[in-house]
């Protein structure tokens, strides 16, 4: 385990905000959906850790992409990478989403920059012969990312926003009322994650999958920065494994494994 | 040439002086393959206590400018998990063993201590410097009369080397590092994070999720302050003093060594790179055959007058 230089061959900005950034690393790569890399920014001493990022598109073994949000110094640094530019990646780190034994009727809910786990994941679900539908929600129009590289994949795409600029006016958990579906896999904000958790005690749909954020500073597991409280303590722990790591025993949970 | 980098601390003989601190390493195992830890001077393991311990519960990450907070409070499954599951581990990597020790009470300090027989560590570093606990830690570092209660305790309790892990926040470090040598101790590690905070100004409130909001501060940043307490506190006692805080680099190291420190720790570089001691231990190395330092005593102190 050592960080790698990879190399950024595109950057592509899907919105103002917001920038991928095509990324050359030198082995082939096999990355579960949902598992994510620990990118290096800057020289890592004024920004002094590297950042945990979900892999996004894969455009070949070798060829994977990044989708951030410009929000604070690491990823204006990242913004500011060019093609040729390199930088140094860790992973692929954690567990990512589990995968169905067979074909069911998959639905993926993206909230703001949550996307990214779940493009590869949708076409892992295609290759099994899932029927998927991917809904997407953000602020506003400008702010949903994500929809045409999703539909280029061949999937129905739903939107939600805020402010009614796209698609339905409201929470994207809303869209969810009327769709049914065996496998349920999200990843946003975490008040949307309650909801979808919400959602699925109450169909109940148990294959539900929650793609968690959390600050951490190793991503390997050391840190034990990204604790998330465990629903039931760990019983290999016995009683004290009262919180799980977003890094290692996630990012993905399923819905009624941690309390958010 | 050949260079002889080996350094002693009371009876505990180390390959090298690069170490790793307690905290940012676990035991190792999530590196899920073998470690060449015979090519560190030792590893220091998690914090332990008597009975596991939970943490923090919120925010226990923030990065700073060149630097970072941490609130995890000493998460950690006790001793006897230390002693049922990863002894066994860290000495089949060769691993030269400290176990750090933490406790709510004195009498939890020498508890621990006295679970440890030389199978299970080749020392002790008793951390009375955690900013992070309601309870014990750092509230044990800052008061001079507890200092000496605690190493007095944790001293009569084993007859390992007891290494006492000093707090950064004190006024007059020399007076606990004078005191903590007077009651037995066999080194300083000098020192722990400094107490340290940052608010989150959209919601108006501390980021970190301890009660006090507030955290232990890390990496380069404290660099500067820490190795001058190195040197402040080599000048007070005879016994061996060992460097953490904020080394990052061999030259970090470098600079401890000559401030007069015997060792030093790698902290939370090993957050961001896994190999940072291995690292630092070789740009150590190749240092010394550049300068054409045959012996690591002969850089130890090397800058005071």
């Amino acid at each position: 385990m050592r960080p790698r230089e990879i190399r950024v061959v595109e950057r592509l900005q899907p919105a103002p905000d917001c920038v991928e950034l095509v990324c050359e690393f030198p082995e082939d790569e096999g990355p579960q959906s949902g598992q994510f890399y620990m990118l290096s920014v800057g020289d890592g001493r004024d920004t002094y850790l590297p950042r945990p990022f979900s892999f996004y598109r894969v455009f070949s073994p070798r060829r994977l992409s990044f989708l951030f949000r410009v929000v604070g110094p690491g990823t204006r640094f990242l913004a500011g990478l060019r093609p040729r530019d390199r930088l140094q990646a860790m992973g692929p780190l954690g567990r990512g989403f589990p995968l169905p034994d067979g074909p069911e009727r998959a639905v993926l809910v993206a909230g703001g920059v949550g996307v990214p786990p779940l493009w590869s994941l949708a076409r892992s679900l295609l290759g099994l012969g899932c029927e998927v539908t991917a809904l997407l929600g953000a602020r506003t129009r400008s702010a949903v990312l994500g929809r045409p590289e999703l539909e280029a994949l061949g999937i129905q795409v739903l939107t939600a926003t805020d402010d009614g600029s796209m698609g339905h006016r409201g929470p994207v958990t809303e869209l969810l009322g009327g769709i049914e579906a065996d496998g349920l896999y999200a990843c946003g904000p975490e008040g949307m994650l309650r909801a979808v958790r919400d959602i699925a005690a109450a169909r109940p749909l148990p294959r539900t999958y929650l793609a968690l954020e959390a600050a951490m500073a190793c991503g390997y597991g050391i840190c034990l920065g990204c604790a998330v409280e465990r629903a039931q303590p760990d019983p290999a722990l016995g009683a004290y494994g009262t919180y799980a790591r977003v890094c290692r025993e996630g990012p993905v949970f399923r819905w009624d494994e941690v309390r958010i | 040439m050949t260079v002889d980098t080996q350094i002693s601390i009371g009876n505990l003989r180390c390959k090298n002086p690069v170490w790793v601190a307690a905290g940012t390493f676990l035991y190792g195992r999530e590196y899920g393959r073998r470690l060449p830890l015979e090519e560190l001077g030792a590893i220091c393991t998690k914090g332990t206590s008597l009975e596991p311990w939970d943490g923090v519960q919120g925010i226990r990450i923030a990065e700073t400018p060149a630097g970072m907070l941490n609130a995890i409070g000493l998460q950690n499954w006790g001793i006897d998990a230390y002693l049922e599951r990863n002894v066994a581990w860290l000495r089949e990597q060769n691993a030269t063993i400290v176990v750090n020790i933490v406790g709510k009470t004195v009498d939890e300090y020498a508890a621990v201590a006295a679970k440890l027989s030389p199978r299970d560590a080749d020392a002790i570093e008793v951390n009375i410097s955690c900013p992070n606990v309601s309870e014990g830690g750092v509230f044990f570092g800052t008061d001079l009369r507890m200092t000496e209660k605690v190493v007095d305790a944790v001293r009569k309790a084993t007859s390992l080397p007891v290494i006492v892990k000093l707090a950064p926040n004190t006024h007059g470090l020399a007076e606990f590092a004078k005191a903590a040598e007077a009651y037995g101790a066999d080194a300083l590690s000098v020192a722990n994070c400094i107490p340290g905070m940052a608010i989150d100004i959209r919601r108006r409130k501390a980021v970190m999720g301890t009660p006090a909001g507030s955290g232990g501060l890390s990496g380069p940043a404290v660099k500067p302050i820490i190795l001058k307490m190195v040197w402040d506190v080599t000048a007070a006692v005879r016994i061996p003093v060992i460097g953490v805080g904020g080394v990052v680099s061999w030259q970090d190291a470098v600079e401890y060594l000559m401030a007069g420190a015997s060792a030093v720790q790698v902290g939370s570089a090993l957050f961001r790179n896994p190999n940072a001691p291995w690292d630092v231990a070789q740009g150590l190395e190749q240092f010394m055959r550049d300068e054409g330092v045959s012996s690591i005593g002969e850089l130890i102190g090397a800058a005071r007058p």
